[in-house]
């Protein structure tokens, strides 16, 4: 979930970008919009964001199949981390062309990793769109 | 002399159909796509996190797919967790009340907790035993804990999720495509549901702005 309050904190950026952005999940549409909508793992609190409905704010897409995922060649189907993972987490960004122009696979290999990862995006997202 | 002529010429005509046959025959997959999970070289464990998914993709799109359901409702049984796990997942998918109560006693006892988490799952897909999949909230293991609780709310929610997700696993996967986004080529096209239920085509978009697509694990 850090990786998408991160991009959350940069939503005006991106916005006056002019780009969007999607987060596809390999699970059915109802835990699709609990992951969207009900911050199960970071429901209440007292931060910045705590009041918000969603700290989730790209579009959110259900994959249940994981054809997406295979497409992309993030899909996993494995067992990881105590859990099923379906797919491995992967950023894609897509120029005004239609060209893919940046992929990275987030480490999470320190606590505030996420930072980062959103930022090296959100440099792809200017180079995207020649800014 | 006409007898052995034409002896020779049937003995020719049922070899050269046998021939015709065997290469359809050898096409085909000798085993069945549960039985090829059970014998995957990369099983779905921690080590092979990278490896093999293609193998497990095609996989489970061929059972849900092309299902035999006295073969999965065994593998139910099965002794292996890992085809015990995809059975039940495969299972829920297809919505086979006929395995509700099997599953429903998987999801409370059986030993290994990834096959709870897939039995839960199910009975979500089925809308079915709202009372064991609370009870899994309870459960020692935080991954079956959590899905419990993410999947608690199936029951009573209006949306058929199974026939949801037989829909996409309906469009098939090809290996050629698999794995087809590279940088510096055009962005494959990919369908996905939006949250109010409608289809969602990156096509709709791709070419028209920048975009960011961030493919989430579990929680994001």
């Amino acid at each position: 979930m850090h990786q998408q309050a991160q991009l959350r904190l940069k939503k005006d950026e991106i916005q006056k970008l002019g780009a969007e952005a999607f987060v596809v999940v390999s699970m059915d549409l109802y835990r699709t919009e609990g992951f969207k909508e009900k911050n199960l793992l970071f429901g209440g609190g007292t931060g910045q964001f705590g009041k918000e409905k969603s700290i989730v704010w790209a579009t959110a897409l259900s994959d249940p199949s994981g054809r997406a995922g295979a497409i992309y060649g993030v899909s996993t189907k494995c067992l990881r981390w105590g859990s099923w993972i379906e797919n491995r987490p992967t950023w894609f960004v897509i120029d005004g062309e239609g060209t893919l122009v940046y992929t990275a696979k987030p480490t999470f290999a320190t606590p505030t990793s996420y930072v980062t990862d959103v930022d090296l995006v959100l440099d792809a997202l200017r180079k995207a769109a020649g800014k | 002399m006409k007898r052995r002529t034409i002896g020779l010429i049937a003995v020719t005509g049922v070899l050269t159909g046998l021939l015709g046959i065997l290469p359809a025959v050898s096409a085909r997959p000798s085993h069945s796509a549960l039985e090829r999970y059970r014998n995957l070289e990369l099983k779905p464990v921690f080590e092979n996190f990278d490896k093999g998914w293609q193998e497990r993709v095609e996989l489970e799109f061929e059972m849900v797919n092309h299902p035999n359901l006295p073969e999965l409702r065994q593998g139910l049984k099965d002794t292996d967790p890992y085809v015990r796990s995809i059975s039940a997942k495969v299972l829920g998918f297809l919505a086979d009340r006929e395995s509700i109560e099997l599953l429903a006693e998987m999801a409370a006892k059986d030993p290994e907790y990834h096959v709870r988490i897939r039995a839960i799952e199910a009975l979500g897909f089925l809308k079915a035993k709202p009372e064991v999949i609370a009870a899994g909230k309870s459960d020692p293991d935080f991954g079956v804990k959590w899905t419990a609780k993410t999947v608690e709310g199936m029951v009573a929610d209006r949306v058929d999720h199974a026939a949801q997700a037989r829909a996409s696993f309906a469009k098939g996967i090809r290996r050629k495509d698999m794995d087809s986004a590279v940088v510096g080529k055009r962005a494959p096209d990919f369908t996905a549901r939006r949250l109010d239920g409608t289809l969602f085509r990156l096509s709709e978009v791709r070419g028209k702005k920048p975009i960011a697509i961030y493919f989430a694990a579990f929680d994001g």
